[in-house]
């Protein structure tokens, strides 16, 4: 059979087992390739179009879930206890975060999940306990933490310079993290004050991402964001996940509790707390 | 060429190791490994079955692939090792060891159980 007339056959066949238009083609040029450089018949060298079709779709699909490889642990907490007023905000909590690793905080509000946060990213000194990070840390606070006469550009280089990162680097690092949100960082001139919620917060996780950060520490990160900026922050925390971060989010949001790879309450009230 | 017959269900088994293995070498792209694995005996790997392993591969992120332009012909499709890559050839050599290590303890003892008749 002549090279050109069974490929063609093998990207029909391959479109009816349901490749991607993107992996067929990669398929059928690496395939065109090898017989273009080894020569011989197609049909002695890879079988029967159909037959190829049916190898290459059941070696790649059904889709597995990826194995889940955690790593060396990035946060560690051990018996944190912080009280405020003399009223406990946190007791007893221990927690650890590997590297590959998305672990979601739930509770009541007032249960401690942003002072947790604040402790780990070095910000708030616990009452007792002890807390160990291993790498730089990209924290996205719940609210606050931007100036409101600075454009979303200029928080980029001052963010950056702070992490080690050029001007021209931190611009560019920010504007790539905000495309992945669905945003246009450097072309909005308004200054921050004038920004939607869910354009500030937006920003606040293009800053937590800056400098490639090992920990992610996200307050409410999608607090405010539309559907689609919502399932394009999920993308990209996952895309940092399996880069190798690790991350510990705050959410209220129901939908977070499937995303993530492990879930931890606190302060579901205990007697002590409501006496 | 190869002087001894490799059962290809084996093959089947171990092609994902072999081409681990060979990229961990560097970079090549599918026919080159094909070369290679005939000279080491192992092949000639049917096209069927190496172009789909390495597809699979890829998709499971062990191997990373790049386009380059060919000689005049189409592009090439260069696989490259990743860092998760480097840990599965690492996990899987070991159990490779311990289990072909385990057959060969087996083959001998059994062999020499077997009384000349």
């Amino acid at each position: 059979m002549r090279p050109e007339t069974w490929l063609e056959q093998l990207s029909h066949e391959l479109a009816t087992r349901g490749l991607t238009p993107v992996d067929v083609a990669s398929i059928v040029v690496e395939l065109q390739g090898h017989l273009t450089e080894a020569g011989g018949d197609p049909l002695g060298v890879f079988g029967s179009p159909a037959e190829y079709a049916s190898r290459v779709a059941a070696s790649i699909g059904p889709v597995e879930a990826p194995v889940r490889r955690p790593g060396r642990p990035r946060i560690r907490v051990r018996d944190l206890a912080m009280s405020y007023r003399r009223r406990p905000v946190l007791r007893g909590v221990s927690l650890d975060v590997r590297a590959g690793e998305v672990l979601l905080l739930v509770g009541p509000n007032g249960a401690g999940k942003s002072t947790l946060l604040r402790i780990v990213a070095g910000l708030t000194r616990p009452t007792s306990g002890h807390v160990a990070v291993s790498g730089p840390i990209g924290y996205a606070p719940q609210s606050g933490g931007l100036f409101e006469h600075l454009t979303p550009a200029e928080h980029l280089v001052l963010f950056g310079r702070g992490r080690g990162l050029t001007r021209a680097r931190a611009q560019r690092e920010g504007q790539h993290i905000a495309a992945q949100l669905g945003w246009d960082a450097m072309s909005d001139g308004q200054v921050v004050g004038e920004l939607s919620g869910g354009t500030r917060q937006k920003l606040n996780v293009v800053l937590a991402g800056l400098g490639d950060p090992d920990v992610l520490l996200l307050d409410e990160p999608y607090q405010g964001l539309d559907w689609e900026s919502t399932r394009r922050f999920w993308e990209l925390l996952w895309a940092w996940r399996d880069a190798g971060r690790a991350a510990l989010v705050v959410s209220h949001a129901h939908d977070a509790l499937d995303r993530v790879d492990a879930v931890m309450e606190l302060g579901v009230p205990s007697r002590e707390v409501a006496r | 060429m190869r002087d001894i017959d490799i059962p290809s269900a084996w093959l089947r088994g171990f092609l994902d190791v072999c081409l681990l293995g060979m990229l961990r070498q560097g970079e090549a792209y599918g026919y080159e490994l094909m070369g290679r694995l005939d000279e080491h005996g192992i092949g000639p790997v049917p096209g069927g079955s190496l172009y789909p392993a390495l597809l699979r591969l890829e998709k499971r992120g062990d191997v990373a692939s790049e386009w380059r332009a060919g000689d005049g012909g189409p592009g090439r499709k260069y696989y490259t090792l990743t860092a998760q890559g480097r840990a599965t050839l690492k996990l899987d050599v070991q159990a490779w060891r311990a289990f072909s290590g385990t057959v060969d303890a087996l083959l001998s003892d059994t062999g020499r159980e077997v009384a000349p008749r």
